[in-house]
């Protein structure tokens, strides 16, 4: 019995850990597959990082920096996690350049933004938002397209 | 009339504690990714969790024992053994997210990193446990997590599309593959149906010396607490719906998951859903914990329970301490406390007929329950729910490596 619920635990933890691995790009539609998930994270993070800007009256100092934190770490992580995936070929190889300035010029807009609400608060919200949101659709478009 | 008072104070402290991190976050995700098309997860996992809190209710009221403590001497020490085994790991797991989203909560205040908050939640939840009554500590939270209605206002003050949100009901999107769509359903129904729920539910009944009189104040608070708890989840999830949704954002931290009311209702609706999230997690930390200790106490037959000094039930605070700290270390390994909560959403829904058939076996045996014991109706519906626990246990961890966690 003792013996059986160990197996059992093995195989839990075994679980955890493979659910949590990120596989490599096995061909040029796996790599371009895993740069439109990528695009569709960061949108994500856009999206919250704008909401944060355009309803900042609607929430405390501490609250709105949070998001704006959580937005920084979420785009980096998807930049870390992409840029760590070998592409198969030149083909690629473009791809990788796409999304990546994407997704950097998105970690460094809010980023830039997140600064700005830890010193005297975001100096234009109006624009911010606007740029957010094209950042936003530009990446929800790659991501469309590499589905 | 104090019956009266006390009934009503039963149903809106089941109804105030019914959320917690776990129906939290799946019905977030579930909502931003699925609109409202798992709606029907909720409904069932409702139905469930009345059926058998209901059952053990009555167990406690009648035989003035707890569940766990007739499993072993019903079931026999080894199949005992396994099913405290599978309960206490998810219990811990579920302590840990509890203890991280109450954290979480107080980051969402100040500003300060979640993990400064951890050791002094812990800290003072234990103290909670040690010095307050059990009473008073399940209505004082239980009560302050009605603040999560703020979900339901702002979910009204954010006009969502009415028909858009009861077509998801019938339509889940195109995009969305069907394993991902049954495992995030599992998740939901593990979040409903959460193993502690009913070990608390019928621990507290004894705590409260329920007797068969109670069994209408107990019936009272499962069926009118419990489903208004599920229309809270149904909120959460609409409000990502309506929020997320159409922007393609997916909430994956407890400070995304609370943006509708902030967009909502504006500081004051923000400050209400924080301090409903912390009643509701700080409170499942402490109905996480002490399961923790009413679980192991009861299958070694140790005394256990609130209502003897501390003294005399030296190992079952012991054992709540041991799990705090256990689950404390977990979160500050710095692991992302809504991970945690994922999974242990997850392997609650595996281990789901270990926890539920024993209660429904002892509900059908005249030895402990007399004249009390299951009807007709209930025992239809809970072989149901046991064969659709089973179908559940068996497809939760191969559907969670197939869609790697719901990616």
């Amino acid at each position: 019995m003792i013996a059986s619920a160990r197996l059992a635990l093995l195989a839990l933890l075994t679980a955890l850990l493979l659910s949590a691995c990120v596989s490599p790009a096995w061909d040029d539609h796996d790599y371009a597959l895993k740069a439109g998930k990528t695009a569709e994270s960061a949108v994500s993070a856009v999206r919250f990082a704008r909401s944060a800007v355009a309803y900042r009256d609607r929430m405390t100092g501490p609250y709105a920096e949070v998001v704006l934190t959580e937005a920084v770490q979420d785009l980096s992580s998807v930049n870390d996690q992409f840029g760590g995936v070998q592409p198969p070929s030149d083909a690629s190889d473009r791809i990788r350049d796409e999304v990546l300035r994407l997704t950097e010029k998105a970690e460094s807009e809010v980023e830039d933004l997140l600064i700005q609400e830890r010193r005297d608060g975001v100096k234009d919200p109006k624009a911010a938002a606007r740029e957010l949101d094209r950042l936003a659709s530009e990446l929800s478009d790659f991501a469309e397209k590499h589905k | 009339m104090k019956k009266l008072i006390a009934v009503t104070l039963g149903i809106l402290t089941a109804f105030g504690g019914f959320v917690d991190i776990g129906d939290l976050v799946a019905n977030a995700v579930v909502g931003s990714r699925f609109g409202m098309s798992l709606a029907w997860v909720v409904v069932v996992g409702i139905i469930g969790i009345c059926v058998f809190a209901e059952m053990s209710g009555r167990i406690a009221a009648v035989s003035q024992r707890p569940v766990f403590d007739l499993v072993r001497e019903r079931m026999g020490p080894r199949a005992g053994l396994v099913n405290l085994g599978a309960s206490f790991f998810i219990n811990v797991l579920t302590l840990a997210a509890e203890i991280g989203g109450a954290a979480l909560a107080l980051e969402l205040v100040t500003g300060l990193n979640y993990l400064l908050w951890v050791p002094p939640v812990a800290l003072v939840a234990w103290l909670v446990m040690w010095r307050v009554k059990f009473e008073t500590m399940e209505r004082v939270f239980g009560l302050a997590g009605l603040a999560l209605v703020v979900f339901l206002v702002a979910l009204w003050q954010l006009g969502p599309d009415w028909g858009e949100l009861t077509t998801q009901l019938v339509r889940p999107p195109q995009d969305e593959g069907v394993p991902t769509y049954l495992y995030y359903a599992i998740a939901l129904l593990g979040g409903a149906m959460t193993p502690y729920e009913v070990f608390f539910f019928s621990s507290g009944g004894v705590e409260e010396k329920w007797t068969r009189k109670d069994l209408v104040t107990a019936r009272a608070n499962v069926f009118v607490g419990f489903p208004l708890g599920g229309v809270l989840s149904l909120a959460i999830a609409a409000c990502a719906a309506t929020a997320f949704m159409p922007v393609e954002a997916e909430p994956d931290s407890l400070g995304q998951m609370v943006l509708p009311v902030a967009e909502g209702l504006g500081k004051i609706g923000l400050g209400l859903v924080i301090l409903g999230v912390f009643a509701a997690t700080f409170g499942a930390t402490l109905e996480t914990a002490l399961s923790s200790g009413y679980s192991l106490s009861q299958y070694f037959g140790w005394q256990w329970g609130k209502y003897v000094v501390p003294g005399r039930a030296a190992r079952f605070h012991v054992t709540v301490l041991a799990s705090v700290i256990v689950a404390t270390a977990l979160i500050l390994t710095t692991i992302d406390p809504i991970k945690v909560t994922e999974y242990s959403l997850v392997f609650s829904a595996a281990a789901l007929p270990l926890t539920y058939l024993p209660v429904l076996m002892i509900a059908n045996d005249p030895d402990y329950m007399g004249d009390k014991v299951n009807g007709r109706f209930s025992n239809v519906l809970g072989s149901f729910y046991m064969v659709l626990l089973l179908v559940v246990a068996l497809a939760a961890i191969p559907l969670m490596l197939a869609t790697k966690a719901g990616q």
